[in-house]
């Protein structure tokens, strides 16, 4: 292997210095010359007819430049989903109906904050309130009232089904009777935020020609594009989506929303630029969280802990409009089949409408709730069985090179090394059990050890499906790197420069990144599926070894060598052996333009992931392809718990994981870490309260996330899967969301380590233990 | 009705009209372009938009523009001096402890005005100085790290000047 000089180092990312300092200009902190404020109409109701909608007083109120409601709309409807089987279901602006509180019916461009505020206040809307339903269960019944007609495919009788995804292989009745063990459990989730601090927000300028510019927080800004301009009505070459940088998403910042939308439909009838900044309470009320699921799992294994067969039920309450909800039952199956061999598996996953807010992806999307299901439940069996829960999971983890029943490959998978290596580290065996065998008067903090395991796929073809980049040189051996990743946080802009840094032989310093525009930069499969170090690494890679080859070829040319004699190092070439007589890149790029005809030396690389698939996978039968790269972790938690106050606290995470070869472990360790404790907030802290569709705690002060004093100690073990050679093509799996499931499985294990309380749901509060523990009434 | 407010931030002396109940946030973000302190709850929850008071870390979210004309007022724009980068700054940057960066600036000015005081602080003091800034990307662990090693360098800097 040859030897690396950018990759695979804990390189300083690119963006820090900005950052530090504060010049990093976020969509909040956009302006141009004359930008109105815009504000958002929202419904107050659940679930309403809109018998009218009177705006004629907010128009002609002071301030006020334009005002929009569905009637200055074209009525095209988007969806996080637009296929075939699940058209979109989302008007921009409501038209005669709302399905949720907060749903968008109109907005306002004025002046300032409080002419537009006024004016929302003058529009009149003329609601007849309709029944609602919250629950997905009492949304599923016969009598419920209709959100939505049910999906036209699915067969039960069941109201408000907005999707359904069916998967099976095997026979699993045949497999629960040859079962030593069955066991069948119910496990529950709670409604959690993102998180994210910037808040959305969307600056829109539309030009007198003809053009609209956009910038927007968001996880990538083709799809933005895409959105707009469809249902804006707009060429796609008339919509540029400008980059900002994004403070923070997680999933959240995906979809189309109805402030970018407002933004630049007020924008466009105003002729002035317009920005919607939402406020925090908007955030909470009237965007999209994460998908609580319902897990039905029923599980049959032999007397050695060796599953057999495995049914799943899963009902997600997908909120008024499809969102991501149908996605999430296709994650759902995958999520439950990945880790493990089940030879016999059967799988039904149901989305149902409800009248609450939309839901969106939310970093694991789904597999933070499968995996605490699938783990517990776990857990459960080996304590049967007297078998302990590594040998348990050892037993049925993947091995390399097994194929999936979809036709993936798990490759080089070391799911078995996560488990061996994160159970040593911990001394797992030595501490599990422990607590649970000193007696009562052993004192008021118990402490427990638990493990999980998961994994997650890295990139899979959803549109732009594909990541192209180019890499140019320039006259003074220095590069630039073009690119449309939207760096989030993560560091996508610093991971791709050292792609190319090492494939060229430039300073990581000395490349400047270009991202993240519509317009300046090649389209890019954006920061949301998991795909970026792979299908954006693998693009710039390419693109990287075109300006290679082009710098070997000129060198030999100048240096009268063979080209596989020319190496390349720090700006330089040299010929093998005499690295004294180097040729600098300037003279390279200034040769090259001599010689070849002004050819200034440039590089295009595109990658797609599974070039050989037309396209996604059926997210109502699984069928297709999925993915290309599977990361694996195994992740034990040690916890404490307050047998007095039922308090438990997560002291030390620890994450054993494959993500293949890690470009940057600096930034590595951030996802980890940053997911870790996203986990504990799961377990704990966090609880978007609702009730009849309105949230109760709109604000940080009653929705706790993590402080610096709930933080734990988290602590990371590679195995490293995959390698890295300059000219080859590379894989790395995922390291941004697979780590927060796990984790939180491994956290309610160890609870049921320490006190001997099994939690068949999330949060883990003080309540559900001390109920448990039977001191509390 | 305007008032007319006299503010001096990063050393620099500012006239501004503004509306009697306008925050600090607002004047430095919409009216001074200082745009580093960020917005990111409105209510004093999450410490985004933290700038220092006669080197006390206040919430500029929560305070009149108007109560703060005999203070002044650092932004993390006015915290180097020339291009340089603070310790605080450098060692946030080595540790890992920045990614999407919404909550650096704040951040930074909670950790400069704890070890301006404190350069040794224990992890329990450097923990109470950043109760009040909320960070969702990194989980917090880099960031005490990088306050650690933020201080240990603002000490040998000082005790290496001093033995010269």
């Amino acid at each position: 292997m040859s030897e690396l000089d950018y990759v695979g180092k804990p390189v300083l990312r690119k963006d820090g210095p900005e950052k530090v300092t504060g010049r990093a200009l976020y969509t909040v902190d956009m302006r141009l010359p004359g930008t109105l404020v815009g504000r958002i109409l929202r419904s107050p109701h659940t679930h309403a007819r809109i018998v009218n909608i009177d705006a004629s007083r907010a128009e002609r109120a002071p301030g006020v430049k334009a005002v929009v409601t569905h009637k200055d709309s074209l009525g095209v409807k988007h969806g996080f989903v637009e296929t075939r089987r699940y058209p979109a279901d989302q008007n921009c602006l409501a038209e005669d109906k709302v399905r949720f509180v907060g749903e968008e019916i109109a907005a306002v461009a004025a002046v300032d904050e409080y002419a537009a505020e006024e004016a929302l206040e003058l529009i009149h809307v003329e609601y007849e309130p309709l029944r609602a339903v919250f629950d997905p269960e009492e949304a599923m019944e016969r009598d419920a009232p209709e959100i939505h007609p049910s999906h036209p495919k699915v067969r039960e009788p069941f109201r408000n089904i907005a999707g359904k995804t069916e998967s099976s292989w095997g026979d699993v009745e045949k497999g629960f009777d040859d079962s030593y063990l069955v066991l069948e459990n119910r496990f529950d989730s709670h409604l959690r935020t993102h998180g994210y601090l910037e808040p959305q927000a969307t600056l829109a300028s539309f030009e007198p020609a003809g053009k609209l510019n956009v910038w927007t927080s968001s996880q990538g800004p083709f799809i933005k594009r895409s959105k707009l301009a469809k249902t804006l009505g707009l060429p796609m070459s008339a919509v540029r989506i400008h980059k900002a940088y994004v403070g923070g998403a997680f999933g959240g910042k995906i979809d189309l929303f109805g402030h970018e939308y407002c933004a630049s439909l007020l924008s466009m009838k105003a002729g002035r630029p317009v920005k919607i900044v939402a406020t925090r309470e908007e955030v909470f009320t009237a965007y999209r969280h994460g998908q609580p699921l319902i897990v039905h799992v029923k599980t049959g294994v032999k007397k050695d802990g060796t599953l057999v067969a495995q049914r799943f039920r899963v009902i997600n309450n997908c909120g008024a409009y499809r969102g991501s909800g149908v996605v999430v039952i296709f994650l759902a199956w995958g999520f439950a089949m990945l880790p493990y061999r089940i030879p016999n598996l059967e799988y039904e996953g149901y989305a149902v409408y409800t009248n609450n807010p939309v839901r969106a992806p939310q970093r694991g999307h789904g597999a933070p709730q499968m995996r605490f299901a699938v783990e517990s439940q776990l857990d459960m069996i080996a304590e049967q069985l007297g078998i302990d829960p590594i040998e348990i999971r050892l037993k049925n983890a993947r091995q390399p090179g097994e194929e999936l029943p979809n036709g993936d490959n798990v490759h080089n998978c070391g799911l078995a090394d996560c488990i061996r290596k994160a159970a040593e580290h911990t001394e797992f065996k030595q501490k599990y059990g422990k607590s649970r065998q000193t007696p009562e008067s052993a004192g008021r903090y118990r402490r427990g050890i638990g493990i999980g395991v998961s994994s997650y796929f890295g990139g899979s073809l959803i549109y732009p499906n594909s990541s192209s980049v180019v890499v140019k040189m320039n006259d003074d051996g220095t590069a630039i790197l073009l690119t449309g990743a939207m760096d989030i946080g993560q560091g996508a802009e610093t991971i791709l420069t050292q792609i190319v840094a090492e494939e060229i032989k430039v300073p990581v310093e000395e490349i400047q990144v270009i991202a993240a525009d519509t317009e300046s930069t090649p389209i890019d499969i954006g920061s949301w599926i998991s795909g970026n170090a792979y299908v954006s690494g693998n693009a710039a890679r390419v693109a990287g070894a075109e300006v290679r080859a082009k710098l070997i070829e000129i060198a030999a040319d100048e240096m009268e060598a063979r080209q596989e004699d020319i190496v390349l190092e720090n700006k330089t070439a040299y010929v093998k052996g005499s690295p004294d007589r180097r040729i600098p890149y300037s003279e390279l790029v200034a040769a090259s333009v001599r010689k070849r005809r002004g050819d200034s030396i440039i590089g295009n690389g595109h990658w797609r992931t599974m070039r050989d698939e037309p396209h996604h996978p059926s997210l109502a039968t699984t069928k297709g392809r999925w993915s290309e790269n599977y990361a694996f972790d195994a992740q034990v938690a040690e916890v404490e718990v307050d047998t007095e106050t039922g308090k438990a606290r997560l002291l030390r995470a620890v994450t054993a994981h494959d993500c293949g070869f890690p470009i940057n472990p600096l930034l590595v360790e951030g996802q980890v870490d940053g997911q870790v404790s996203m986990a504990l907030g799961h377990a704990f802290l966090e609880e978007v309260l609702m009730k009849d569709g309105r949230t109760l705690n709109p604000n940080w002060l009653e929705y706790k996330m993590p402080s610096i004093h709930n933080m734990a100690v988290s602590e990371h073990l590679d195995v490293v899967t995959e390698s890295y050679e300059v000219g080859r093509p590379y894989r790395t799996k995922e390291v941004g969301e697979g780590y927060v499931s796990a984790i939180l499985a491994a956290i309610a294990n160890a609870v049921y380590d320490a006190v001997g309380v099994r939690l068949f749901s999330t949060p883990f509060s003080p309540e559900k233990i001390l109920q448990a523990l039977g001191k509390l009434k | 009705m305007k008032i007319l407010v006299e503010l001096s931030v990063n050393g620099e002396r500012f006239e501004i009209a503004t509306n009697p109940h306008a925050t600090l946030l607002e004047v430095l973000r919409n009216q001074l372009g200082l745009t580093g302190a960020k917005e990111a709850c409105g209510t004093g929850e999450c410490g985004s938009c933290t700038v220092l008071a006669d080197g006390r870390p206040i919430l500029a979210c929560l305070a009149l523009a108007a109560d703060y004309q005999d203070c002044e007022i650092t932004t993390i724009e006015g915290l180097q001096a020339g291009s340089t980068l603070t310790p605080v700054q450098e060692s946030f940057l080595e540790k890992g402890a920045v990614q999407c960066g919404f909550c650096t600036p704040g951040m930074v000015l909670s950790a400069t005005a704890l070890l301006k005081k404190n350069p040794a602080p224990t992890l329990d003091q450097i923990r109470k100085a950043l109760e009040g800034n909320l960070c969702r990307c990194t989980g917090y662990n880099k960031i005490l790290e990088a306050v650690r090693a933020a201080g240990e360098k603002m000490s040998q800097e000082a005790s290496g000047s001093s033995g010269q």
